[in-house]
């Protein structure tokens, strides 16, 4: 493997698992780029990365911290998705990241001709869900005539056992968890566009054991602004099930107005009562696991036409977490593909969903030297 | 011009209660505040002025007060400036009535007795619903008896639709369920465990309610002014409806109540602040309505004779204050006590709680005229 320089952008509980896989993975330079180098100290040593101070709010500041660098790996917030991306074409960076939530997708997609004139790569969307999902649904469509349905369903069970439980753990960021809670989801009916409820379509769904029965809802989610076009389904939709608890939570939050995306007047001085809000909750004391044991699992269902005949074919990414964090799955795969374009692995230039562009079976192999394994009609493929 | 009251705080919930209630009578009113905003309906009425006030600024709170011409103040501003606002009447030589102080505060204003008795003033602490009308009704009821030995009181409320809405000041909310109840067992006060569950009672006008013991100022005047009676024992609980207390637990669960700062774009903003915006902003469902119970169970001996007597206040949001639901209970007995003083029916000077110089008769007369009437063992008195 060619060896090269890697960044990651923002060393968060995601970006700290992709720092711990290319430590554990690549032999080229690392370098984090980060507000604060103070809390990452230790980490850096650890790992032995350069650590460069970047303020993402300016651009300048990222073009000049992406110098030299050969893939940035985006592990901020999507709302700065397409300043990422700016910085790293004027910088001359490959450029990797964790989802866009449908709409940030739609605007980073026009980006495609100018990665494609600068002889850049960008993958979006590349981590669980979307990523692995978008990977496998491609997959399950291949050799099909005609997709008729992907059916993206996310379940998760938490066997852990706590000292101390969080008043309200999340599984991923909270700022995106209440977007998912606040917008409208995307689902791809009969060929169109519509949008739907938010927390609409929670029904009860049977994933396979230990998981079990779980209730999923439509959730605002990047691949459908990809999936419906790139593999021309009928029907796209994506669910994901969150504990009754916790839905109830955040549903409280939403009917006290502290999740609006609005601002208001505290003594002279106006915030945006949402950001206000994650920074609330930022603080909240994490839970304290005794010993962890989750699963998750990331099905991908797709339904279409082979020599005149239905086929379904089923698609699940199993994980099963003792003592690590779930979180894995996410932090994995832009790890892997950073390293893929590195490799020239990946060699297309311009801007890509994971399902144009990922080597499946070459990314199954490398989910399988991370425990991460992939069963098709509950068969394991890798 | 000069007027007959001053409000500080005019411009929040119970200062715009209390305002009202002065202007409806005919008296002339300055209400002071910080932001006129709220109150421009009731600055129509032109027996109403508005000034600007910061009570944190002491001498120029006296100066308004001195300008004004008025001999009385009704403080509504929140208790943690009792002290400030009291030193502001001694300078600008005005009697001064409040809404309460909850235990620790109270016990802090009483050491303000003797420059108040120097200067012939009068301090009437704790002249809303709880402490105010409880403690005229105990007055009630204690005159009743020979020997006095328990005290049980409260409050319970509930609306007709069960959804969240504030129910009084959110800084006395969480202090009440925060801080450790203080009871008076066999004549000594004793702390216990914040807001402990008492177990369930049935109320009139309000139906079966969870009761929680927390602190309160009414513990401490009672003993102050019974004492003689011979009360060894006082307890305080409140009622919240199971759907108001389960929100405001999650809200103190969730970091919601904090007095921290959190730095947005270079600002500090006290989380409570931003929660107490934010909840504000929340209407009421049409047709909200509430009923608010405030009782007082005293136990004693008359005539040589074991004897209970229970006085209850009900309390209905009432038409022309339906944002206030039951909370007018509280805004309208300190215009009512104001009033009381003005006409000479309060006549003593020092720092007093209502059971000491309220003459209950009248005042019940009073609360009758706003619909909130009085009940002795079952039966309606006023």
């Amino acid at each position: 493997m060619k060896e090269g320089v890697i960044g990651i952008l923002g060393l968060g509980a995601m970006g700290q698992i992709i720092a711990k896989d290319l430590h554990d993975s690549f032999k080229g330079k690392v370098v984090y780029l980060v507000r604060n180098p103070s809390s990452i100290k230790e980490i850096a040593k650890k790992y032995r990365a350069e650590v460069r101070i970047v303020d993402i709010s300016k651009p300048e500041s990222l073009v000049k911290a992406f110098k030299g660098i050969d893939v940035i790996i985006h592990a901020v917030h999507h709302e700065f998705n397409v300043r990422v991306m700016e910085a790293c074409l004027e910088a001359n960076c490959h450029y990797v990241d964790l989802g866009g939530l449908f709409h940030f997708t739609r605007e980073q997609l026009k980006l495609n001709e100018e990665f494609k004139r600068k002889r850049l790569t960008a993958v979006i969307g590349m981590g669980a869900s979307p990523g692995i999902t978008n990977v496998l649904a491609k997959y399950g469509a291949q050799g099909l005539e005609k997709v008729e349905a992907v059916q993206i369903r996310i379940g998760m069970k938490d066997f852990s056992k706590y000292k101390r439980v969080s008043p309200l753990s999340a599984s991923y960021s909270l700022q995106t968890l209440l977007e998912e809670f606040s917008w409208k989801p995307a689902v791809w009916k009969n060929g169109k566009m519509v949008f739907v409820e938010p927390l609409s379509g929670r029904e009860p769904y049977v994933f396979p054991k230990p998981i079990g029965k779980q209730k999923p809802q439509y959730t605002i989610h990047s691949e459908l602004a990809t999936l419906p076009f790139t593999l021309r389904a009928k029907n796209v939709s994506f669910k994901i099930a969150f504990d009754d608890d916790f839905v109830e939570k955040v549903m409280l939050l939403k009917r006290l107005g502290l999740t609006k995306d609005e601002e208001i007047e505290i003594k002279h001085n106006k915030i945006n009562i949402k950001s206000f809000l994650v920074e609330v909750l930022k603080q909240l004391p994490k839970s304290i696991p005794k010993k962890i044991e989750q699963y998750e699992i990331i099905r991908v269902v797709v339904k279409g036409i082979k020599e005149k005949k239905s086929k379904t074919i089923i698609l699940d990414t199993k994980i099963h977490s003792v003592n690590e964090t779930i979180d894995k799955e996410t932090g994995v795969p832009p790890s892997i593909v950073a390293q893929f374009i590195l490799s020239n692995q990946i060699k297309e230039r311009g801007v890509f969903p994971p399902e144009l562009i990922i080597p499946a079976e070459s990314f199954f192999k490398e989910l399988t030297k991370r425990k991460i394994f992939i069963f098709q009609n509950n068969k394991r493929i890798n | 011009m000069k007027v007959d009251f001053v409000v500080l705080g005019a411009t929040g919930d119970q200062g715009r209660i209390c305002s009202k209630d002065l202007l409806q009578a005919g008296y002339t009113v300055l209400l002071a505040g910080r932001n006129p905003d709220p109150i421009q309906d009731l600055l129509k009425n032109k027996k109403a002025s508005f000034m600007q006030v910061d009570v944190r600024d002491i001498k120029k709170t006296a100066k308004v007060i001195k300008d004004s011409g008025a001999k009385i103040v009704l403080n509504c501003v929140e208790l943690t400036w009792n002290i400030e606002v009291m030193k502001a009447c001694l300078l600008a030589n005005a009697h001064y009535l409040d809404l309460g102080g909850l235990q620790e505060m109270t016990i802090k204003q009483y050491k303000l007795e003797r420059e108040f008795k120097k200067r012939k003033l009068l301090a009437l602490l704790g002249c809303g619903s709880t402490p105010g009308i409880a403690n005229v009704m105990a007055k009630h009821a204690v005159e009743q008896f020979d020997k006095v030995d328990h005290i049980d009181l409260g409050f319970a409320w509930d609306s007709n639709i069960k959804e969240f809405v504030i129910p009084y000041s959110i800084e006395s909310i969480v202090y009440e369920l925060t801080t450790p109840a203080i009871v008076l067992e066999k004549g000594k006060f004793k702390k216990s465990k914040a807001c402990y569950f008492e177990g369930t009672n049935k109320f009139r006008g309000v139906g079966l309610q969870n009761l929680y013991c927390i602190v309160h100022s009414e513990v401490y005047t009672f003993h102050k002014y019974f004492k003689k009676m011979g009360l060894k024992n006082v307890h305080y609980t409140a009622g919240f409806p199971e759907h108001s207390h389960r929100v405001i637990k999650f809200l103190i669960d969730l970091g919601f109540s904090s007095k921290e700062e959190i730095t947005v774009k270079g600002t500090p903003i006290t989380i409570l602040d931003f929660t107490r915006e934010v909840l504000k902003k929340k209407k009421h469902p049409k047709n909200y309505e509430e009923t608010e119970n405030v009782w007082v169970k005293v136990t004693g001996v008359d005539e040589d004779m074991n004897k209970t007597i229970m006085m209850e206040c009900l309390t209905t949001t009432l038409k022309g204050y339906e944002e206030a639901g039951s909370n007018i209970n509280t805004g309208m007995s300190i215009s009512i006590m104001g009033q009381l003083f003005l006409k000479g029916k309060i006549d003593k000077i020092g720092i007093l709680a209502p059971e000491a110089c309220v003459p209950s008769q009248d005042f019940f007369e009073e609360l009758a005229k706003r619909k909130m009437f009085v009940y002795q063992d079952g039966k309606k008195i006023n």
